[in-house]
């Protein structure tokens, strides 16, 4: 064994070393949330001096939690939210990238002003903006309905920056070399820039779909009729100042997560090698 | 074929609809509104900068825009720092590192109020877990969010555990778009794993860690959730930042002229910072 | 035509038809929107059910969390417009709606009824001598105690008459024999922190909490007496250090209990239905402690309903509200919610069946005289928001005199607006 195998070594058990003591600090409370889900709702708080074992091993597994849940408005919370999460994210996907690229490509009368508006637009607080934007969107009719939840997230400040950022550091070759051979800019977006951008294309799916997936004020506001209850207010009703209903707190905020997860696991596909070097040829 | 001119134009009108009818519109409603005061039954009035003038004279005021600038003078950093360390960790592939990834991933699944009801139960003095192991490993408990020296600490720990692994992946794709023949010529030309990082990586990341930087400024200067649900400002004010004065005037106090010049306040005060976070991370080009 | 200018057609197309789609509103039945408390959909639906069946009118509760249902109905009543409908009011909240002209004047429609109620649970609704919110019910508040824990220690336990009952000093006694820090076991605690739990401390050795004019809390909230009060609070906790500190959460401190690690605890009467689910938990019941030489006095008020004065459904929300005063109505719902009652006749109905519990005989005595409802004043949010966080701050050791002045002046500060 050489000086650079076992400087290897080293580095790589450095590595997942640090990998493991960080996922584990992460992933702690999660584990304990899912833990207390499959509890008896008597176990789900010790006394801390009874710390041992018995914190982290239930006496027994129950689904009755996750089986209350079912019975009851979680699953149409969860329609509701993989709904609006859905669909935002692929209206916003379109709407953000066009308007990403046009920052990124083109030099244009009030580009300035318009990009300062569009970092500007999410630098206010929600809460300072709820009021004048429940009463326009009661005014268009749209109180208690998708629309509400879904049209006024769709254009999204962080994603058209995020996509501008990603779109200006792709060689301007390209796109000089695309118009040479008589492409119109539409072609050359959506046939050279995004597919260029998946690891980006990925992350903005992610962000709108977690946005949506976490709103918890506005549909309160706009939309709360039982009919299309969002998930993250179908957990926050189990916390009543009255009584608490800890293991459906858990169980369904454990089951949020799950399928909240589920977007960046299908499309963690998209973190591969982009394809520039390539496409320089 | 249409004019390259009206391009752009055509490229940004859906974007630009929806954030002028949904987002700036109401901005602008809600800076006007800083310059209004209401009467109870809810008449309008103008007032000028009245608002602004009792802000000024007003010592919780100072106080939340002290805590809040020294909260987001720690958290920006920090969270910028963790999320490109994991993002380097998990850049390279290697057995198992998908499988780290997507745990350090798992938080940015839960929204930031709900972390905030999960953390004051398993911080809590008594029943928690992560006390429980504090007194049994002899250090001894915390009171964490219930103490005015940790509360604002707490709160950074929680935001950094839920913001970190997201950023992270901003940044992994950045990591990812730098092409490896780069890299690879670099290596050829006998640089070094530092050298590299410096004059390589760091160089070609400069707009997703603008990217990076920006967002998570802006996401922490109006971060309030954790506040208003697990220490309503306290221990003894320690964690009230202009957000939660800013809710609590509008939404306990009725007082939207209040809340609206200090929203207002915080958005000079993001504009202003992340305009200096832009300078400093031009690329030389840029500079030119 | 260019791609572009195609797509572009196309794109503001349907977003022209989600427009159109959104015009057209459900005809036919009538709806009330009715922002309500997140009880169970089991809780709540049922009595909806009843009202729906028997009018053919829909009722649309939004079953929201307490603190998602204020600043919701904030946002919407600020909007000024016709939603809600009808609503859930929290009872010392009434003077802060009516005085914004939130809320509508109930005379005409329930006037005739308010003889069937028990007087004091009406006091909440009322402000300027009109009644704006019914009461569905009211509160009050029991002292729990573990017998298991207290038969451990030897100590006697608690008596059940109104006229026995403990004084706070004999509490204090009490509580610093059953507190073993090394088992985590406490002598006691208050189910929260905040001014519904304790004003009572310094209302029971008479001391006033806010002026008589409603909106003035300097030389009140930070009176001597009220120092005093709140400092032999704050001893319980950091001196004698008989109670959990800084554990604020209800369901916490209801955990503690049903673990048989809190020997006394005084909470709500909804905790009789709550401490079912603890099967190893032997407890009983004793009336609410008083200072020695001053008055017992309990926490009381709890949930109202209300209109909407801009509603557009005028008449159908006064018969929806007018229908919570009937007995049935009333019954169902303390069937669903066991609330103490508001109407007299549930009280007598259910004398020898429900309400023989030694538990609900406390109740009916408290009611009729120590309940002591929460300041009336429009400046409520103002004064408990406030005054909350003193007292949370007092419980995990902050100067007393400090966030008892900084309180008053911070709430004199925000009820301005009312002078």
């Amino acid at each position: 064994m050489n000086a650079a195998t076992s400087t290897n070594q080293v580095a790589t058990f450095a590595r997942y070393g640090a990998l493991s003591v960080l996922s584990f600090i992460v992933v702690c409370p999660l584990a304990w949330l899912a833990i207390a889900s499959l509890r008896p709702q008597g176990e789900i708080f010790q006394p801390i001096s009874e710390f041992g074992w018995r914190t982290f091993v239930p006496s027994r597994i129950t689904l009755d939690n996750y089986r209350a849940l079912l019975a009851g408005d979680f699953p149409v919370a969860l329609g509701n939210s993989i709904f609006v999460s859905l669909t935002t994210m692929a209206f916003g996907l379109l709407v953000n990238s066009l308007a990403g690229f046009a920052f990124a490509v083109f030099e244009f009368r009030g580009k300035t002003l318009l990009f300062v508006l569009v970092i500007a637009s999410f630098m206010m607080p929600f809460e300072a903006i709820v009021l004048p934007l429940y009463v326009l969107v009661n005014a268009f009719g749209w109180t208690n309905s998708y629309k509400a939840l879904i049209v006024p997230e769709i254009a999204n400040g962080m994603v058209i920056f995020l996509f501008r950022q990603f779109f200006a550091s792709i060689p301007k070759d390209f796109y000089e070399a695309a118009r040479v051979d008589g492409a119109s800019w539409l072609y050359i977006w959506a046939r050279i820039a995004m597919p260029l951008s998946w690891p980006t294309i990925a992350t903005s799916c992610l962000m709108i779909f977690l946005r949506q997936w976490d709103s918890f004020f506005w549909p309160v506001v706009a939309a709360s009729s039982p009919e299309y209850s969002v998930v993250q207010v179908a957990i926050a009703r189990n916390i009543n100042f009255e009584q608490h209903n800890w293991g459906g707190l858990f169980a369904s905020t454990n089951l949020a997560i799950l399928i909240g997860t589920i977007p960046f696991l299908l499309l963690q596909q998209f973190y591969i090698r982009s394809l520039i070097a390539d496409g320089l040829k | 074929m249409v004019s390259s001119r009206w391009v752009p134009y055509l490229f940004l009108a859906p974007a630009i609809l929806g954030l002028l009818v949904f987002r700036l519109t109401p901005i602008g409603i809600a800076i006007g509104g800083s310059l209004t005061g209401t009467s109870l039954m809810g008449d309008v009035r103008f007032v000028g900068l009245e608002n602004f003038e009792v802000l000024a004279t007003d010592p919780d005021f100072w106080r939340s825009l002290r805590v809040t600038l020294i909260f987001n003078l720690i958290i920006n950093p920090l969270q910028v720092v963790v999320a490109f360390t994991l993002a380097m960790l998990v850049f390279e592939p290697g057995r198992g590192i998908g499988l780290f990834r997507t745990m350090l991933v798992l938080p940015m699944a839960v929204s930031t109020g709900l972390s905030a009801v999960l953390f004051g139960l398993f911080l809590d003095a008594n029943l928690g877990p992560l006390n429980g192991f504090l007194h049994w490993s002899g250090i001894g408990a915390q009171p964490f969010h219930r103490s005015e020296h940790q509360a604002l600490g707490t709160l950074i720990g929680i935001a950094t555990w839920k913001g970190a692994g997201y950023w992270m992946l901003f940044l992994l794709a950045g990591l990812y778009a730098i092409p490896s023949t780069v890299h690879e010529a670099a290596a050829i030309d006998g640089a070094t794993a530092l050298q590299r990082f410096r004059f390589v990586t760091l160089p070609l990341m400069r707009k997703p860690l603008a990217f990076v930087l920006v967002a998570d400024t802006a996401i922490n200067f109006l971060f309030f959730a954790p506040v208003y649900i697990l220490t309503t400002g306290g221990p003894n004010r320690s964690t009230s930042v202009l957000m939660f004065e800013a809710y609590r005037s509008a939404f306990t106090f009725t007082d939207f002229g209040r809340s609206l010049a200090i929203s207002t306040v915080l958005l000079a005060i993001i504009l202003i910072i992340v305009f200096l976070q832009f300078r400093l991370l031009r690329s030389p080009e840029d500079r030119a | 035509m260019s791609i572009i200018r195609r797509h572009f057609l196309q794109g503001a197309a349907s977003l022209a038809a989600l427009g159109a789609f959104g015009g057209a509103q459900a005809q036919g039945t009538t709806t009330l929107t009715v922002p309500w408390m997140a009880w169970p959909e089991n809780q709540v639906r049922p009595l909806m059910d009843v009202y729906e069946k028997a009018t053919g009118v829909k009722i649309a509760e939004e079953r929201l969390p307490i603190d998602e249902l204020f600043k919701a109905l904030e946002v919407r009543l600020t909007a000024r417009n016709a939603l809600p409908d009808v609503y859930l009011v929290d009872g010392p909240l009434t003077a802060s709606y009516a005085i914004r002209g939130h809320l509508l004047d109930l005379a005409p429609v329930v006037g005739s009824e308010l003889g069937r109620y028990v007087p004091t649970t009406l006091v909440q609704g009322t402000w300027r001598d009109k009644l704006y919110s019914l009461p569905l019910g009211t509160s009050s508040q029991l002292m729990f105690y573990n017998k298991k824990l207290f038969a451990e220690a030897g100590i006697p336990l608690p008596s059940a008459d109104p006229a026995k009952r403990l004084t706070w000093d004999e509490l204090l006694e009490i509580a610093k024999k059953l507190t073993k820090p090394a088992i985590s076991q406490f002598g006691f605690t208050f189910e929260s922190v905040n001014p519904y739990q304790l004003l009572p401390l310094p209302q029971s050795r008479g001391v006033k909490v806010i002026g008589d004019d409603g909106f003035t809390a300097a030389g009140y909230v930070d009176s001597p007496g009220m120092i005093d009060v709140m400092t032999w609070y704050q001893q319980m906790y950091q001196v004698h250090k008989i109670g959990p500190v800084g554990t604020f959460q209800t369901g916490v401190t209801q955990e503690m209990f049903g673990a048989n690690k809190l020997a006394m605890f005084i909470g709500g009467t909804w905790n009789l239905v709550g401490f079912a689910k603890f099967k190893d938990l032997d407890y009983a019941v004793a009336p609410h402690p008083y200072f020695a030489g001053g008055k017992p006095i309990t926490p009381t008020g709890s949930w109202h309903i209300g209109i909407n004065p801009r509603t557009s459904q005028m008449a159908q929300a006064q018969a929806f509200v007018k229908w919570f005063t009937t007995r049935d109505t009333m019954d169902l719902w303390f069937n669903l919610r066991q609330y103490p009652p508001s109407l007299k006749q549930i009280w007598e109905e259910r004398a020898k069946t429900t309400f023989v519990d030694p538990a609900w005989a406390i109740v009916q005595h408290e009611l009729a005289n120590t309940a002591t409802p929460r300041p009336a004043t429009p400046g409520y949010r103002e004064y408990e928001s406030f005054l909350k966080i003193a007292m949370q701050d007092i419980q995990t050791g902050a100067n007393v005199k400090e966030a008892l002045v900084r309180a008053a002046s911070s709430i004199d500060r925000e009820m301005r607006k009312y002078r």
